[in-house]
This record gives structure tokens, C-alpha cells and sequence, in this order.
């Protein structure tokens, strides 16, 4: 058996001690460093290497004016703003429960209010609580101060819609805390509007100044921005002279101005004009999602360029008829046959047999022609508040009791100057109503104003409406009537069906909001 | 005993052995008298074979066989000579002095029927102490599938497939015992000759092992129980599929030819409204919407049939298949050399599949003690997709379509919609759709394995191997500017995306065999393994072409997007074996890997996977010596721990996704954290019991599994209004360790063969499957819901919870219709509708009327519940064989039973109401007062809200199939013909694929598998490409 031993050294000695040591060699490059099992993302930051410098934090907010609010745009903002309010009508089936008030919990574009308003929060939340946290020393407090102060209005500006679309939500401040928590109660809808206007105060007391501050940067909003989303709030919250005094600061300021021509407003070249207090800002990436829909809905077929154009709504008979004659704003908001439009590709004249939905016209708001992008996804921006208003929250905030009435009356024949009306001598509350039915129409805006007029109001107005269409079989065309009446549980929107499977806490009573020590 | 067959099958393997016994044992060797013993070596049709190893056992003395097969070798005394050749069997043969012997050695082939391929290795098939199913090549023979997933299909219990779509190339849904995770893919790993891939399917739904010539597999192997794949570790917890290709073998040089040509045929039609109907329905509807009437509709019984939309979109579509393959080995030598080609029509206009492929497998011995080997195979798949599976998929819009409208107009245009009501209500023109998008996708792939063994001293075997997967992906979208109706769309886009990935793995085996007193037999092996896998792509988009005839990136003008995208992952292991074996009859396997991982934080990154395994072969014992009744009994049982890791990268950590908006980019939030995020593991025991009886020619497998797979992965939205749901820019839902379910079953699998001395002769084998599964724990005690979006609305169509198998159908029962009005006011108030007969909003003779389940006196949300299941009572194959002299029959059945199929597509041709869609002509019988025994509710406004069609078991189907999915019948060439013409081989045959289903579904195919490979979406049809019947004629020439 030594001879085997001996045999077996020899071996080892010879060639295959070479080939123990290429084994050796072979496992040890095989066994890696620590890093061969760390993988963060190559393509993209995460949040622990991005808000180093001052660009990045800037951008950090971006995308709060984009995406996350593409499906409430495209979809639900007329949905629930123009065909419940009787401003439109359609035979859509996908939208018509909103004209027939039959929406239910079950209903897509109701679930993608609430998914894309919470979307809007959850981005802004997200922004409001990692910046203080990972931000790099070298970013200046201002800077973040400000980035912070945008995605706080935004946060407010999506809570006043939910509170407005279903009442008492949830609020949600960390959505992190959340994520593995299914039961989060409601909380009052006074609770909501205190939220709210925190958060605004927060933005007018951190975000620049456009006509003070050289760090203002074209398309973001501002403090005065923020200052007329809250007196908008207190117009909801009937705080008449707080909506005064806070629309009058803004008119004042000089920060806005009303641009001359109502239909140049809706022009992709005028984006962030003068008159745009708070606008989302799109892209003509083509990119689903990060442009605007609403073209592809509120147009004709082909007028895009690209094979949408769905004419999903018609203005309704009731909103044809709320024009008084001559308003310029007409021309700007429907298409009648035979209009033309030097701006729209090139030069555009309205068919004569154009007929949105049975409507005999089609609409011309946010109707923006061959722009570049893609179907669904145009480079126009969509307001969400423009100056106009402002002026209208004065004239209503004064007509109420917040301020001198004389300056009320004012601020409301500026806006009818526009439109090329006759000034008012004196006016009531029907005429701010009116007013602003006429400036905001097609803009996703006449809902709340019904409904937060009261149900004793609201109801009847609703009732009245003409959502029907034209029988063109007989000549002139006659009116095939069709009124919807809502009952008082219509007044709000069903939570989702789904959301109440899974937080069944939403069909409890809403419960106090904690605000803590914060401001 | 553990046993390589590559090891077996090799002459210098043998020749080291013996090189080495000659190094430690020659001093036993002594001279004595000898004598000489004669013979002659042939394969089994009686041919000489040449250079067969001829020794005398346990010495030096040997010789090898000449060119005639002859040998001549000396010996002293009574001994055992081993005969052994490279491709064939080795056999020993107890000999004397003097002796004349006539030795046929038996084909390689049955000898792999003896070892399996496990994980890292081989062992004899009735040492396995798992769960192992083998699925052989002469099983996947002369079936015209392309892909070998789709083979797989009723041949190994426990194993249930189902084809997610009868589009060319699509993927499979594999499940490999029960549904083990909810993670959107519970498909296997894949080992392609020791390289690792996913079954996971692509954006696009195209299946990964598209790109594998079926013709190219020697056997599959699947390991389905966790004391067979724990030594996968982390990815071993949806079961292992080993697929091994062809080798060469000496003697044996030859050339084959194999050919087919099929004819795909659709299989049935669904109903759907004529012309004549449609007109009364559109008329109908008009009345309800008030809209003005369609003049040309006015008197129904003038018109014509209509556009027979399925007849334009479904067609007849050709199948070819055409491989040359050339093997054989010289000594220490072999190989096999395979090219292929595909090419298969879809039978939905515009799809379509090819593949190209060329195989390389060779083996070689460098020196006595080194032997090296390479598989490679590069292939090119071609695929042309339209859209399906969708609601607003080809499928679906040739159902919905207006027969009204022409195809074509007379110029050759496309026709379409023409009125703008047509325009927003109807659907698009599904030809018009399928043909003027072009959507192709080139998948190129290398993908191959190099391996080095070393025979070391003392019985140590060192072993590394290298292999990779390069693939690079073309994919291509442009859409030109059309007109059809007067839908117009002046822009014409092209989207390119280019990606390129790369997997690479290192393995180093070191393997220790020896075998002590007779009895004991032990192998040992500790291995190491590190993967890696990377990839980048590039999409980019250009537009306003000033034609369609040149999509070329930069050829347009418009704003060119591009995008690029990078990302890699990594895992690490350590494992080790150990097998015993103790005289013959009792076998232990015990394992354990660690497997570290990049998808995990630090902290979290690895995890450990054991498990034991042991097996009795009771037939072997002295007690069961007399028993005749049954033979090769043996009993075996496991237990082991498995993982999972099948999730993105850093799903830890939050990413910042960007994007293109009015400011700039934006970097939104894309998902939530988890830092504490782990593997999700599965433990399962198996217990089973093998027996053959009838003079063995019915043998038979039980297994009895009980599986537990615990902190599963999920991507878990618990509300929506904390991430935003679907919306755009909603933040991605956190993964998290969610909860635990039980998936427990039994498989058996029956074969009988005739003992094969007569002409005629029959072989069958029976696969049986049944499982259940319960969630036992989600994060305690949650529910998961899933919804779809079907025909704009968003639907929870399935609920998950505790106490009830994964995916249940959730929603309304329905208990009848309302007829009267004593059956109104009777009944509870339905979704707060009051009882009218409104067009809207209310509720009214002719509605469905629904079962209030918590008896509260109302209908809402409250009454939805569990309306049926997905998963199957069983699922079983059957196979059958006959063979009479030359000819050769096979039929093989296969189906389902017990399972529930949701059907979007019945939902959305019965819903009655949609203005310009055709419809189920059932519809036409809707309640009305004029007909009120109607079995339709009655015509509502609005489509969404309309409660009749809500989630509910009207849309409930039985799943249960029987089909007849394969008939072949082949003739093969008697042996002295072939010989007169000069060929090895011929054999020509013909096989009805898909011959008929026996099923009670609402749908094309009941067969509807799973739906974008969602677990949670089971048994969902929502206008699926159905799959074909295939006519094939083959043939296979050997030379």
C-alpha cells in the first residue's frame, strides 16, 4: 500500500498539482466581492442619490403637474363637471351615468377620480416628506422651501376636489404609514377644508413670488397662485370676506392679467400666459399619459391628425341657450357650423353637418388641432384655475358681504369686457352664477358651482336642464327633450365599490383629523 | 449508486478507471494460466460494432472488438468480462475459459431510461428518492408543436399546462403542482442543459423556450417536489424543468431528415348576430337611446347577411417544419449537429411565428483523466403579433363588429365607420387594425454551455462549466397614417425597440463516488455557482413620416423620444449533496444550499434551503423474494425547502421613474419601500410509491404532496387610495412577505405495455393530477381583489382569502328575473334603484334580479361572494400507442375537469345595449312586455352601471374539457426495403392535432389558461386566440 501512497504524491507533484491550483484559482475568482449582490437601479435615481443639488430638488416637482392628474383630466373632469352639471350631454355609454346621475360605486371613470386625485396625494406627499429627509447640504433652504410649497398646493388642490366629488375621504399625510394598513377612517369634511387651506397658507408663505422673486420659474405656480386656489377654498367654505380679501390682494398684486382674446386662451403658443394662475403642464412626447386627452374626446374626427377625435360630448341644448347673444366666449367654447379658425391647423372651418351627440355643434375648448404628440396625448395645458376666476371669486366673495359691492361689479364686467359684453349696471349672485357657467364652460368647473349652491338650489337647476337633443327630421330642428333629476344622495359621488371592500371603515362615521403640532 | 451517463458511456472514462485500479491495485495482479474466450459484439439489429471495450472485470486484462465485430481475450478461469461502448449500455457477462459468446449490446436510449437527470448530476431511476417525471423524445416525436412547453401538455402528473393563447409562439401557463405564489408567474425554472432560464412570458406574451427546436430534446425531466429541487434553492419553488439535448452516438453516424407540413384550421365559430338580427336589435336600441333611426335598417327581412366579421379575421394557415440533423462519434468523440426551420401562419389574419435554429453538441476527451464538452444553439424567432386577449383585441372586435359594415370599400380601402354616432360607438374595423399595424418582434439567441470534468485521484471528480444566454430583441411598431370610414389619422408612427441581454453562470462541482464493501455507495458533492444577468435597451420613436413607405427612424420629422434602459441581478450559491445507498435497496439524499441574492437588502440577502429524502426498494428484500404480484416496489418519501425570488430589482428601495413633462423630466415616485423584504419560501413533503405488476407490464407512480409556501411574495395594494390604484402616476404598491397558502395533491401516472413479441403491440400511459389549494394567512387576515378592466368598466372579477383557494371568482348570484310586479315588490331594492320602468336608474320587469346573501333586505356590494373556482377537480393526459408491424398509432386525450372559466367575451356579447355592436343573437330574445317570457333582461340605457350585467354567475362557465388533442398515424418502412434503397429509416405519417373538445363552454376553447400569466386572474376569457385544429403530414429519413 506505500506503493499507492508514493504513487498518489507523485501524482500530485506532476501535472495535476497544476491543475488543484487552476481549481483554486477558478473558485476563488468565482467567489465575489460584496458588491457583486448589491444592484441598485443603473437606469434610473432612487431616492437615496437624487436631491443633491438645487436642479435636482427644482425638478423634483415636475411630475406633480403631470401624469398622476391625466386620468382625472381626460376622463373625469367632464365627466363629472360638464355632463352632470348639464352643461353637456353624450350617448356615451361609457360617461352617460353621469348625465343620468346612475353613476354607482362600480363605475370605471368615478374609480378614476378617486385613483387619480389620491395618485396626485401620494406624489405630493411623497415629495413633502422625503425632501427634508435626503436632501444634500448643498441645496439652499429656499429651494427646497419652495419645491415643498408646490407639492403642498397640489396635495390641497387634489383634496378640494375630493372633498367635493365624494365629501368626507380619507386624509392621508404619509402614505408610507399606510401602505400595509387596510382600515383608515374618513374625516370630516371640515376637517378636509382645514387641511386644505394649512397647506395653502403653507405654499403662499414659502413658494416665490413671481413678481418679486428671480427664482420664479414660467409654468409653476407661485404664492399668489396659492393665495387664489385659498380664496376659492373660502368661497366653498361661504367666507365670503376672506375670498375677498385674499382675490382682491391677488387682482391688485399685478401678478395676472386677463389675456385679450378669450379664444387665444386655448392656443398651444399661449401656454402659461399671463392670465394662467394654476395650469398642468403638458408634453407633446407623445408618451401616453404624459400629454392631454381631452382633445381626443372634445374633437372631431381627424382634426388631430390622429385617428381619435371621439366627439364623447356635445354642449348641451342649456348650455347652447345660456349664451347671451354676441359673447365672444361662444366662438371660443363651441363649434358652430360654418365658424372658422384661422389658428387651427392652418385654418379650419366648422362642417355644416357637424353634431356632437345631437347636439348641431361640436365643441372648440381645448380643441387644439395638429400639435404634434400622439393620440390622447397633446402638448396643450389644462387649467385649473385662470384669472378670470379670481376676478369672478371677488365679484361673488363681494356680492355675499366680503367687500365693497361697487368692486365686486368691477372685477365682473372685466371678465364680461372680454367677451365682448355690454357692462353690467349692477348685479346679484345669479349673475356671478351665470358668469362663471359662461367663462369656466367645458373646463370641468360648473358642477361644484351647482352643487355648493345648496340642494334647495341645485336640485331643481339640475332638474331643469336640457340634456336631450336636436330631431333633425323635422325642420327647424325640434328639441327631443330628455331632464334628468338627481335625488340628494346623487349631490355627492359614491366611494368606489372596491375601497369599500377593502376599508369598510369608509361607510363608518368620519373621525376627527389629528393636525397635531404641525402648522 | 450514483451514475453519469456521460461518464457511462465513455470508453476513456472507463479506460481511467481502470488506469487507476492499475495504479493501486496491480500488485494483486499476478500471472496464472490462461486460456481464451471468443465472441463477436453487436447492437441489437444484429450489426458488428467496432473498437467495443472488451475487459476482464476488476483487471488490466482486456482488448477491443475488430472491424467485424470480433474479439478474442485471454483468461484463467471462471471471470466476468465488461463489455463497454460508447452509446450503448454496458454489460458484464460471466464467462469461462473456452467459452463462444454472441453479445448484443443495448442502445444508449433505454439506458437513459435508467438515469435520471437530477440537479447537478445523475442517478438511476430507481435510486431517486423524489419526485421526478420523464418525458422522452420519442413522446415529443412527430407532434407539430413549436414549442416544447406546449408539449409538455398531459404527459407528466402534476404537471398542468394550459396555452394562454393560439397565437403562433405565445407562452404556456406551467404549473408545476398547485398554484405556489401569487407573484404574477408561478412558472418554472428551466435548465437547458445546466443554463438556467425563466418560463416567465414577456411583455408581448411570447413564450422564452420559443427559441428551442423541439426535435433537438433527448428528455425532459421534471422535478416537481422540493427534495428534488431544493438544490435550486431560491428558484426552485415552482418546480424544475431539466431539458437535455441530443448527443451523438458511435456506431451510430447518421443523418436524419424530419419534415411536416400542417394545416391549421379554425375549430368553431361563435354566434353572433347576422345582418337581419342586427338591424331589429339596432332598432330596438335606437328606441331605447331615442336616437334617430338607421333608414337602411327600417325593414330588417331586405337585408343580406352582413360581413361575416370571424370569417374575414380567422383563415385557414399553413404549418412547416423542416430539420437536418447529422450525429455520431469517433472514439472519445461525439457529436450532433442540428439546423432547423419553422414557419407557422397564425390563423388569425396578421400573426404569424418563424424560427431558425442551429445546434452544435460535442463531446470530447482531452486526456484519459480530462473530458470536455460544449452545447450550443443559436436561434432566430420571428414573431408578428396582433393584438389579443383583450377586450379591444382582434378577437373581440370581430365579434363586436357591425355586420353592416363592408371589409373593403370597392376601391380596396379599408371600409369603416362612417356617421359620427358610428364613429364613437362602433368598433374600429378589426382587418383594418390587424393589417395596418405592424407589430414584429426579432428575438436572436445564443445561448450554450462549456463544461471541463476532471477525473482526480481517490474518486473525486472536478467539474466546471460555463454558460450563457445572449440574447438581443428587435422589436418594431409602425403604424401608418390610414383612412377607413371617415376615421382618418394623418400620423404615422414608428416606435424601435433594441435590447440586448446577457446571462452568464459559473459553476464549479467537486464530486466525490466510491462504493465500500459492496454495500455502501456514496456520492458526494459540494458545488458553487454564481449567475449574473444584465440588459439594456433602447426604444425610441419617430412620426410624421412623409410616407409609409420608408419607417426608418430619422426618416420622420417629428419629436424623436428615446428612452433607454439598463439593469442587472446577481445571485451567489453554495450547496452541497450527499446520497447513500445501502446495499441496493435503501438510497438517503440530504442537501442544502444558500443562495445570496441582489433582489434583497443587505441584511435579507440570503437564504437557506435544505432538505432529506429517502427511498426503499421493498422488492429487493429477501422477504418479498416469493412475491410474484407485484414487482419493483419501492416506497420514497421527502421533505424540503425551496425559494422564491421572482421579483424586480430593488424593490427594497425606491426608485424614481422618469418622465417627460411641461417643466422638464420629472422623476415620480415609483413604488414603495420595504426594506425588510425576504425570500418567500415553500416547504414540501412528498411521499411516494412505485410497483409494476402484470409481468411488469403495468407500472405504476403515486405520489402523495403536501406543500406550504410561506411569506409569498405579492406586490400587495391593500387600498387604492394610498398608492392611486391604476391611475398614471399612481405609486407601485410595496412588495411585501404577504401570508401563506397550502397547496396539497396526489399524481399518478399508469403505463402498460404489451411485452412486445407480436405484431401487434399497445403501450398507453394515463396521467392523473388533482390538487387543492387554501390560503391559510394573509398578512392575517386580508382579501386580495382583483379587478379587470373589461369593455371600460373596471371589475373585480376574483377575491383571495383566507380559508379559500387563491383567485376565486367573486361577484352576484343570480336568482332569476323579475316577471311580475308581485315578484317587485317582493323582492329587496337592488342597488338603491327604485322599482320603475325608467330607461335608467331604476329597476324594472326584465332586470336580473339578485340573491340578497346576508339576508339584510338590500342589494349591494354586500352581496357579492364566491361564484366559482378556477382551479380544476383534475387534470389528466392519456396517452395510447399501437403498433402493427410497419404502422404505428398514437392518440392522445387530454382536459380538465371541475374548473370554472369567467367569460369576459360572453359578458360582452350579451350585453345588450350597446349602440352599433353586435351582439349574441340570444339578445334578441330580451324581456320586453311584448315578449315576457324573454331569457334576456330587457334593454336598459348606458352600459356600465346596468346592473344586469355586473360580475355575476351569469358569466360563471363549467371549464370541464375532454379533447382529443393528438391522432397520429405513421408508417415506417420495413428494414430490408429501406436497406434496398439505401437509407437507415423512413417513416411517413399524418396527425389531426386538436381533433375535438368535448365541453360544455360558452367560448372558442375552454382551454383559456391564465390570463396575462396573472395567478390571480385564473380562468379569465376575455377574447383569447383560440386555439387551431392542425392536418400534418411528416415524414422522418435517416441515413
Amino acid at each position: 500500500m506505500n506503493y499507492n501512497i508514493d504513487m498518489m504524491k507523485k501524482l500530485f507533484k506532476t501535472k495535476k498539482v497544476f491543475v488543484l491550483a487552476g481549481l483554486t484559482a477558478v473558485l476563488v475568482l468565482a467567489s465575489c466581492s460584496d458588491d457583486f449582490l448589491d444592484r441598485t437601479p443603473e437606469d434610473a435615481y432612487n431616492v437615496d442619490d437624487f436631491y443633491q443639488t438645487d436642479a435636482e430638488v427644482i425638478a423634483a416637482s415636475n411630475h406633480l403637474y403631470s401624469r398622476p392628474w391625466f386620468a382625472f383630466v381626460s376622463n373625469v373632469s367632464w365627466g363629472i363637471g360638464e355632463l352632470a352639471s348639464g352643461n353637456a350631454r353624450t350617448w356615451d355609454a361609457r360617461n352617460s351615468e353621469f348625465q343620468t346621475y346612475a353613476i354607482t360605486g362600480e363605475h370605471g371613470t368615478l374609480t378614476q377620480a378617486w385613483e387619480s386625485l389620491y395618485a396626485v396625494i401620494a406624489q405630493s406627499n411623497s415629495v413633502i416628506n422625503t425632501l427634508p429627509e435626503k436632501v444634500g447640504p448643498n441645496v439652499s433652504q429656499e429651494v427646497i422651501d419652495n419645491s415643498i410649497g408646490e407639492a403642498r398646493m397640489i396635495r390641497a388642490t387634489a383634496y378640494f376636489y375630493l372633498v367635493r366629488i365624494f365629501g368626507s375621504v380619507p386624509i392621508l399625510e404619509d402614505n408610507t404609514e399606510y401602505v400595509l394598513e387596510p382600515v383608515v377612517p374618513r374625516n370630516p369634511v371640515e376637517d378636509i377644508y382645514e387641511f386644505i387651506e394649512r397647506d395653502l397658507r403653507f405654499s403662499i408663505d414659502n413658494l416665490h413670488d413671481r413678481t418679486q422673486s428671480s427664482f420664479y420659474q414660467i409654468g409653476r405656480v407661485d404664492s399668489n397662485s396659492a393665495k387664489a386656489m385659498l380664496a376659492k377654498v373660502h368661497l366653498y367654505q361661504e367666507n365670503w370676506s376672506m375670498a375677498y380679501q385674499l382675490s382682491n390682494e391677488i387682482i391688485n398684486s399685478g401678478a395676472f392679467s386677463l389675456v385679450e382674446e378669450y379664444n387665444d386662451l386655448f392656443l398651444v403658443q399661449n401656454e402659461n400666459n399671463s392670465e394662467s394662475v394654476f395650469a398642468l403642464q403638458w408634453t407633446d412626447s407623445g408618451v401616453y399619459s404624459e400629454g392631454n386627452a381631452l382633445q381626443s374626446f372634445f374633437g372631431s374626427s381627424g382634426i388631430s391628425g390622429f385617428a381619435d377625435g371621439w366627439s364623447a360630448l356635445g354642449p348641451s341644448i342649456s348650455l347652447q341657450d345660456a349664451y347671451e347673444d354676441n359673447d365672444e366666449r361662444f366662438y371660443g367654447t363651441i363649434m358652430a357650423p360654418g365658424a372658422v379658425y384661422p389658428n387651427l391647423n392652418g385654418g379650419y372651418t366648422v362642417p355644416e353637418n357637424i353634431n356632437f351627440q345631437g347636439t348641431n355643434v361640436g365643441i372648440k375648448k381645448y380643441v387644439v388641432g395638429n400639435v404634434g404628440g400622439a393620440m390622447q396625448s397633446y402638448p396643450n395645458n389644462t387649467y385649473i384655475m385662470r384669472y378670470a376666476e379670481v376676478l369672478l371669486i371677488k365679484a361673488e366673495a363681494a356680492i355675499m358681504g366680503g367687500g365693497p359691492i361697487e368692486e365686486g361689479l368691477q372685477a365682473l364686467n372685466k371678465v364680461r369686457d372680454r367677451a365682448e359684453l355690454e357692462d353690467l349696471d349692477s348685479y346679484t349672485l345669479e349673475d356671478v352664477f351665470q358668469e362663471r357657467r359662461i367663462e369656466l364652460a367645458l373646463e370641468g368647473e360648473f358642477w361644484y358651482d351647482v352643487i355648493r349652491r345648496g340642494p334647495d338650489f341645485s336640485i331643481p337647476f339640475l332638474a331643469a336642464q336640457e340634456k336631450g337633443t336636436f330631431d333633425n327630421s323635422t325642420t327647424p330642428a325640434t328639441v327631443a327633450s330628455e331632464k334628468f333629476t338627481p335625488t340628494m344622495d346623487d349631490l355627492l359621488f359614491p366611494y368606489p365599490s372596491n375601497e369599500i371592500q377593502n376599508n369598510p371603515a369608509l361607510l363608518d362615521p368620519p373621525v376627527p383629523f389629528d393636525f397635531g403640532d404641525e402648522n | 449508486m450514483y451514475k453519469n451517463p456521460n461518464k457511462s458511456e465513455n470508453v476513456f472514462y472507463r479506460y481511467g478507471k481502470i488506469l487507476l485500479m492499475l495504479m493501486f491495485c496491480s500488485a494483486t495482479t499476478v500471472a496464472q494460466a490462461q486460456d481464451s474466450v471468443n465472441g463477436t459484439v453487436t447492437d441489437s439489429n444484429g450489426i458488428p460494432l467496432l473498437g467495443v471495450n472488451v475487459i476482464e472485470k476488476g483487471t488490466t486484462n482486456g482488448t477491443t472488438t475488430d472491424f467485424d465485430g470480433n474479439f478474442e481475450l485471454t483468461v484463467e478461469g471462471p471471470t466476468n468480462l465488461v463489455f463497454s461502448y460508447v452509446g450503448f449500455v454496458t454489460q458484464e457477462v460471466r464467462v469461462t475459459p473456452g467459452q463462444i459468446l454472441s453479445i448484443t449490446l443495448n442502445d444508449d436510449a433505454e439506458a437513459l431510461e435508467e438515469v435520471v437527470v437530477i440537479g447537478y448530476g445523475a442517478q438511476l431511476e430507481e435510486n431517486i428518492t423524489g419526485s421526478v417525471a420523464r418525458i422522452s423524445s420519442e413522446e415529443l416525436e412527430n407532434i407539430p408543436q413549436v414549442s416544447v412547453d406546449q408539449l409538455m401538455q398531459g404527459r407528466a402528473a402534476g404537471v398542468a399546462i394550459s396555452k394562454n393563447s393560439g397565437q403562433p409562439g405565445a407562452a404556456v401557463s406551467v404549473r408545476i403542482r398547485g398554484v405556489n405564489s401569487i407573484t404574477g408567474s408561478s412558472e418554472p425554472l428551466y435548465i437547458i442543459d445546466g443554463v438556467p432560464t425563466s418560463g416567465e412570458a414577456g411583455a408581448e406574451g411570447l413564450s422564452p423556450l420559443a427559441a428551442l427546436n423541439p426535435n433537438d430534446i433527448e428528455s425532459i425531466n421534471i422535478l416537481k417536489d422540493a427534495s428534488a429541487t431544493a438544490i435550486y434553492g431560491s428558484r426552485g419553488s415552482n418546480g424544475v424543468v431539466l431539458i437535455t439535448t441530443k448527443k451523438g452516438k458511435l456506431g451510430q453516424s447518421k443523418l436524419v431528415y424530419n419534415s411536416y407540413v400542417a394545416l391549421q384550421r379554425p375549430t368553431n365559430k361563435m354566434e353572433v348576430m347576422n345582418l337581419q338580427e342586427y338591424a331589429t336589435h339596432q332598432n330596438n336600441i335606437g328606441e331605447i337611446y331615442n336616437l334617430d333611426p338607421q333608414i337602411e335598417f327600417l325593414n330588417p327581412s331586405l337585408l343580406g347577411p352582413g360581413t361575416d366579421w370571424q370569417a374575414e379575421v380567422f383563415d385557414d394557415a399553413i404549418l412547416q417544419n423542416h430539420q437536418l440533423a447529422f450525429s455520431g462519434a469517433k472514439e472519445g468523440v461525439n457529436y450532433f449537429l442540428s439546423t432547423s426551420y419553422t414557419d407557422q401562419e397564425g390563423t388569425v389574419i396578421g400573426s404569424g411565428f418563424d424560427r431558425m435554429t442551429v445546434r452544435a453538441n460535442v463531446n470530447a476527451d482531452i486526456k484519459d483523466w480530462i473530458s470536455t464538452g460544449i452545447n450550443i444553439s443559436a436561434s432566430r424567432t420571428n414573431d408578428k403579433i396582433t393584438l389579443n386577449n383583450q377586450s379591444n383585441g382582434i378577437i373581440s372586435l370581430s365579434l363586436l363588429n357591425n355586420p353592416a359594415t363592408a371589409v373593403y370599400n370597392p376601391d380596396g380601402s379599408f371600409a369603416g365607420p362612417v356617421t359620427p354616432d358610428e364613429i364613437a360607438y362602433g368598433t374600429r374595423n378589426p382587418i383594418a387594425e390587424a393589417l395596418s399595424i405592424e407589430n414584429t418582434v426579432e428575438r436572436n439567441r445564443v445561448f450554450g454551455n462549456l463544461f471541463v470534468e476532471l477525473d482526480l485521484p481517490a474518486n473525486f471528480t472536478f467539474r466546471t462549466e460555463v454558460g450563457g444566454d445572449v440574447g438581443n430583441n428587435l422589436r418594431d411598431l409602425f403604424q401608418p397614417t390610414y383612412t377607413y370610414g371617415n376615421i382618418e389619422s394623418g400620423q404615422n408612427r414608428l416606435q424601435v425597440t433594441r435590447e440586448n441581454s446577457t446571462f452568464w453562470i459559473l459553476k464549479n462541482l467537486l464530486t466525490y463516488n466510491n462504493s465500500f464493501a459492496d454495500k455502501h455507495d456514496v456520492t458526494f458533492l459540494v458545488g458553487q455557482e454564481v449567475q449574473e444577468s444584465s440588459w439594456e435597451g433602447v426604444t425610441s420613436v419617430d412620426g410624421q413620416f412623409v410616407s409609409n413607405k420608408l419607417p426608418v427612424l430619422g426618416q420622420g420629422n417629428a419629436n424623436d423620444l428615446v428612452d433607454q434602459y439598463i439593469g442587472s441581478s446577481a445571485l451567489e450559491s453554495y450547496f452541497g449533496r450527499a446520497i447513500y445507498t445501502f446495499d441496493n435497496k435503501y438510497n438517503l439524499t440530504l442537501s442544502l444550499r444558500a443562495d445570496g441574492s441582489s433582489k434583497f437588502a443587505k441584511g435579507n440577502k440570503w437564504g437557506y434551503f435544505p432538505s432529506a429524502s429517502a427511498s426503499w426498494l421493498v422488492s429487493r428484500e429477501t422477504f418479498m423474494e416469493d412475491f410474484d404480484g407485484l414487482a419493483d416496489i419501492k416506497i420514497y418519501g421527502g421533505y424540503g425547502e425551496v425559494g422564491n425570488q421572482n421579483i424586480p430589482n430593488f424593490a427594497y428601495g425606491v426608485v424614481l421613474n422618469p418622465m417627460n413633462t411641461g417643466l422638464g423630466t420629472g422623476f415620480e415616485y415609483a413604488n414603495f419601500k420595504n426594506e425588510d423584504l425576504t425570500w418567500e419560501s415553500s416547504a414540501m413533503a412528498n411521499f411516494g410509491l412505485d410497483f409494476a405488476a402484470f409481468d411488469n407490464r403495468l407500472s405504476t407512480t403515486v405520489e402523495l404532496w403536501h406543500k406550504t409556501s410561506k411569506d409569498f411574495l405579492f406586490q400587495y395594494a391593500v387600498t387604492d387610495f394610498v398608492t392611486g390604484g391604476q391611475s398614471p402616476g399612481a405609486i407601485a404598491a410595496p412588495w411585501i412577505n404577504l401570508g401563506e397558502m397550502v397547496n396539497k395533491g396526489v399524481d399518478l401516472a399508469l403505463s402498460y405495455k404489451t411485452l412486445g413479441d407480436n405484431d401487434f403491440n399497445y403501450s398507453g400511459t394515463l396521467t392523473f393530477s388533482h390538487y387543492t389549494n387554501e390560503v391559510t394567512e394573509l398578512l392575517g387576515d386580508l382579501t386580495i381583489n382583483q379587478a379587470l378592466y373589461i369593455s371600460d368598466s373596471n371589475m373585480n372579477v376574483t377575491l383571495t382569502q383566507v380559508g379559500e383557494p387563491v383567485g376565486m371568482f367573486y361577484g352576484y348570484k343570480v336568482e332569476g328575473m323579475f316577471r311580475t310586479l308581485e315578484d317587485l315588490e317582493d323582492a329587496p331594492i337592488q342597488f338603491g334603484r327604485p322599482v320603475g320602468n325608467e330607461l335608467f336608474g331604476t329597476t324594472w320587469l326584465g332586470d336580473i334580479k339578485y340573491e340578497d346573501i346576508n339576508g339584510d333586505g338590500v342589494i349591494n356590494s354586500d352581496d357579492r361572494t364566491v361564484i366559482g373556482n378556477p382551479h380544476p377537480d383534475f387534470t389528466f393526459g392519456f396517452q395510447n400507442n399501437f403498433t402493427y408491424k410497419n404502422f404505428d398509432l398514437g392518440v392522445f386525450l387530454q382536459g380538465a375537469y371541475g374548473n370554472d372559466i369567467f367569460s369576459g367575451v360572453k359578458r360582452t356579447l350579451t350585453a345588450g345595449s350597446s349602440y352599433y355592436v353586435n351582439q349574441d343573437p340570444i339578445v334578441l330574445d330580451f324581456w320586453s312586455v311584448s315578449n315576457p317570457d324573454g331569457q334576456q333582461p330587457r334593454l336598459v340605457r348606458g352600459s356600465e352601471a346596468n346592473p344586469n350585467i355586473i360580475m355575476s354567475d351569469r358569466y360563471i362557465e363549467d371549464g370541464s374539457y375532454l379533447r382529443i388533442q393528438n391522432i397520429t398515424l405513421g408508417y415506417t418502412l420495413g428494414r430490408e426495403t429501406a436497406e434496398a434503397l439505401g437509407i437507415g429509416n423512413l417513416k411517413v405519417y399524418g396527425s389531426i392535432q386538436n381533433l375535438y373538445t368535448f365541453t360544455d363552454y360558452y367560448g372558442y376553447d375552454p382551454e383559456v389558461g391564465t390570463y396575462n400569466q396573472n395567478t390571480l386572474l385564473m380562468g379569465v376569457d376575455n377574447g383569447r386566440y383560440p386555439s387551431p385544429r392542425t392536418f400534418t403530414l411528416g415524414l422522418n429519413v435517416e441515413l
